[in-house]
Parts: structure tokens; sequence; C-alpha cells
């Protein structure tokens, strides 16, 4: 029965961040539009409650996006007590450091936090090719890009015409899956990124835009 | 060379006048000051208050604004809660700090991180006052009609990295500390303000506690 159970279990982790659709998923009969960004292009700034858990540990706060300007956002991770943790810029393609505190100044960590916020702000969006599928239910209007070895799957649910899930996957294993869920306002309350190859997981819920 | 002169006679004093902070003059008497402040925070036994925290970011237009309570109760007992516009509590009790945040609860032993030791001693001495003789930090005073203003700058190099001064602003008629603001390098700082306040209320036990 133990056994069952843990099997059970490890069926359902392995369900969830494994191979599986992408070879049902068929080219559509039509090119989906280019995609819009979640943020929109002219926001101002959103705050979220933010929740970091790191192979067990989790760190909690505040995190605010500002758009400087177009293309140019300013991404600032603060405590709840307001201390600064990092501060990131990324302008068109590039991106800045501009503060960590030591806990978080680790290439690996920060280069993945970074890939994360990029991945949402989808700065690059629109600049690259991309082909257009749909599910056997078509529920969904799928977008694929794959700018390098990693492609990246936009999911717009045809209904609602919100972007629910951004997957990354790497020789049809998915690594990241990002799910945009409780909209509002065309914006999604509650976003939550799972890492398939880590053990990271970052919650934001929207405080404030 | 009398151009260099005159560059320094301008220069000079208004940096020496530029360290003390607008509407303050420097503490004549510090000795006096700060046995005023010990013989106060020996006569309270528990605080209790509602407070508003400001975080400025240069980068942001707006400040963030988060609205709360806090408990105090000798020895070692406190109770900080974020009510708006989330919902985060942090208590320490003796030495075990609890988190609940997300209606999870986490346990720390506070003795086994030097991180949760160092907030410990931050929050339990910044609420009393109590930072005064703490050899980690260089302190002024400064002193306005209703308000002393005590200054204290890190020296130790890890707490530089993220602090540049710590400012609490005390309340002359009962020596309370009436605001906090927490200065970073960059200058980008945490203003906290204490309202309501109350000393030597009953606190119950059980305020210490999260499940």
């Amino acid at each position: 029965m133990r056994n069952l159970l843990l099997s059970s279990v490890c069926v359902l982790l392995l369900a969830a961040c494994t191979p599986g659709h992408y070879g049902r998923l068929t080219s559509a009969d039509k090119q989906a539009q280019p995609l819009q960004s979640i943020f929109g292009d002219n926001f101002t700034s959103f705050l979220f409650k933010t929740n970091i858990t790191i192979y067990g540990k989790e760190v909690s706060g505040l995190l605010v996006t500002k758009q400087m300007q177009a293309h140019d956002y300013r991404v600032i991770f603060t405590t709840e007590l307001g201390m600064k943790l990092f501060d990131f810029e990324f302008k068109d393609s590039a991106f800045s450091l501009h503060y960590c505190v030591p806990q978080f100044n680790r290439p690996a960590l920060l280069n993945t936090i970074k890939q994360d916020i990029e991945t949402l702000l989808m700065n690059s969006v629109g600049q690259e090719p991309y082909v257009t599928l749909t599910d056997k239910a078509q529920q969904y209007t799928i977008i694929r890009t794959h700018p390098q070895t990693i492609f990246t799957y936009y999911f717009t649910e045809n209904a609602s015409g919100n972007m629910v899930k951004i997957e990354h996957s790497k020789k049809h294993s998915k690594k990241v899956i990002y799910l945009l869920e409780d909209y509002q306002d065309h914006f999604p309350n509650s976003i939550s990124i799972n890492h398939c190859d880590i053990k990271l997981q970052i919650e934001l819920k929207l405080l404030k835009r | 060379m009398k151009k260099h002169f005159l560059f320094l006679a301008f220069i000079i004093p208004s940096l020496l006048f530029a360290q003390v902070p607008k509407g303050f003059t420097l503490v004549k008497d510090t000795a006096t000051f700060k046995l005023k402040m010990e013989t106060q925070s020996k006569l309270v036994n528990s605080i209790e208050s509602d407070f508003t925290q400001e975080k400025y970011l240069s980068v942001m237009s707006e400040n963030i604004i988060s609205k709360g309570h806090f408990c105090f109760k000798q020895i070692n007992m406190l109770r900080w809660e974020y009510n708006d516009p989330y919902k985060y509590i942090i208590v320490i009790n003796k030495d075990k700090m609890f988190i609940k945040d997300n209606g999870k609860v986490n346990k720390y032993d506070i003795n086994s991180n030097k991180m949760f030791k160092s907030i410990n001693e931050m929050m339990v001495n910044t609420v009393q006052g109590n930072l005064l003789n703490n050899k980690d930090y260089k302190a002024n005073y400064y002193e306005s009609d209703k308000q002393y203003l005590l200054e204290l700058s890190p020296l130790q190099k890890g707490a530089k990295d993220f602090l540049k001064v710590i400012q609490l602003y005390i309340d002359k008629t009962d020596y309370a500390v009436v605001k906090v603001k927490m200065i970073e390098p960059g200058d980008d700082y945490t203003s906290i303000d204490f309202t309501g306040r109350k000393n030597n209320q009953p606190i119950s036990d059980e305020k210490f506690t999260v499940k």
C-alpha cells in the first residue's frame, strides 16, 4: 500500500515536469497574431508579494517591476521589512545587476531568476520567428519560438484570450512551467514559476498595479 | 591660489553643516541624554503600537506603503505583524523566531543563524531605543524642540554593504521612538512611523505564538 502511494506520488511529480504533450500538438490552420506582452506595452509599475523556495529554503518579500522606457524594465526585490535583496535592469537584450545581497549573489541562482523574469517581461517577443500550434481539443492557441536550443511554448486559452501558461522545453522535456492564473482586468493576479530540473519555485501574487 | 582658498572657505563649512539634519542641532550633553533614555527604557515592560512602513526606491514614482501592528514584552518577546496590503507575521519569543506567511508557519532557532540573531537584536533594540551603547555603530546625537534624533552608522563591513545609517526619532516628552529610518548606501530607504503607542499595558503571552 505504502509502495503504491509512493509510486502514485512519483507518477504525479513526473507527469508535472516531463515530456509528453508536445507530440500531440499540431500545426494550426492559420498563423496566430504576434504575442502581446503580459504586462502590456505601457505599464508604470506592478507590486507583487513574492515567495521564492529554493531547495526547501524560503525567501519572501515584495517584487516591484517598473517600466522606465520602452523595452527598459527595472525589477527590485525587497524583504517585507524593506531590505533590498536584488535590483535588476532589463534594457532590450542587455541586463544590468544594480545591486544584490551576498546570499543571492551566486551566478547560477541569479542567472536562473534573471531568465525567469526575462521570460515574464517578454522583452524579445515579437522579434523572433514563431510557429502556431493547437491542441487536440482546440482549447489553446500555442505559439512556439526557438531562438536557441530551448523551445518556448506560449499557451493562450481560446475561450478567454488570456495567456495561461508558458513552458520552456529542451529535447521535448519540460524545463520550466509558468502558470498565469486568476485574470482580472486582462492581467494574471497569480503567477507561479516551477522549475523541473532544480528545486526552485517562485510565486507572485499581485498586490498593486 | 586665492580662488582655491575661497572655494575651500565656502565648501568646508557647508560640508560640516550638511552633516546636521535640517531642523536639528547637535546635542551638547550626550551623557545626560543617554542616561535619561536608559532610565526611561528600564521603566517600560511592554509596548504596543501601530506602524506605517514606507519604502522609498529612487526608481519608483510612488513609495511602497505597508501597515501593521506590533507588540513587545520583556524579556525578548516581539510580534511584528503586517495587515495591509498583505498578511505577514514575525514573532520573536526568547530564542525562537516564527514567521507566518501565506498561512504557513516557519520556526527558526535564533541562535543557530547569525542573520536571525542580528534581526532579533535590531528589532528588539530598535523598538526599545536600546541601540545607544551598541559597539557595532557610531552614534551622532541631534535635537529639535520636540525630538531627539539618534543617527547610527554601522562600523562593520557586512552591515555597511546594505545600510548607510539608521535614524531613530525620539519624542522628548517620553523618550519613545516615534520613527525609524533605515537609509541604504544608494539613499533608498525604509521609514517606519509608530502611532498610538501604549506602554506597560498587559499583553497575553499567546500573542507571542503563531499557529
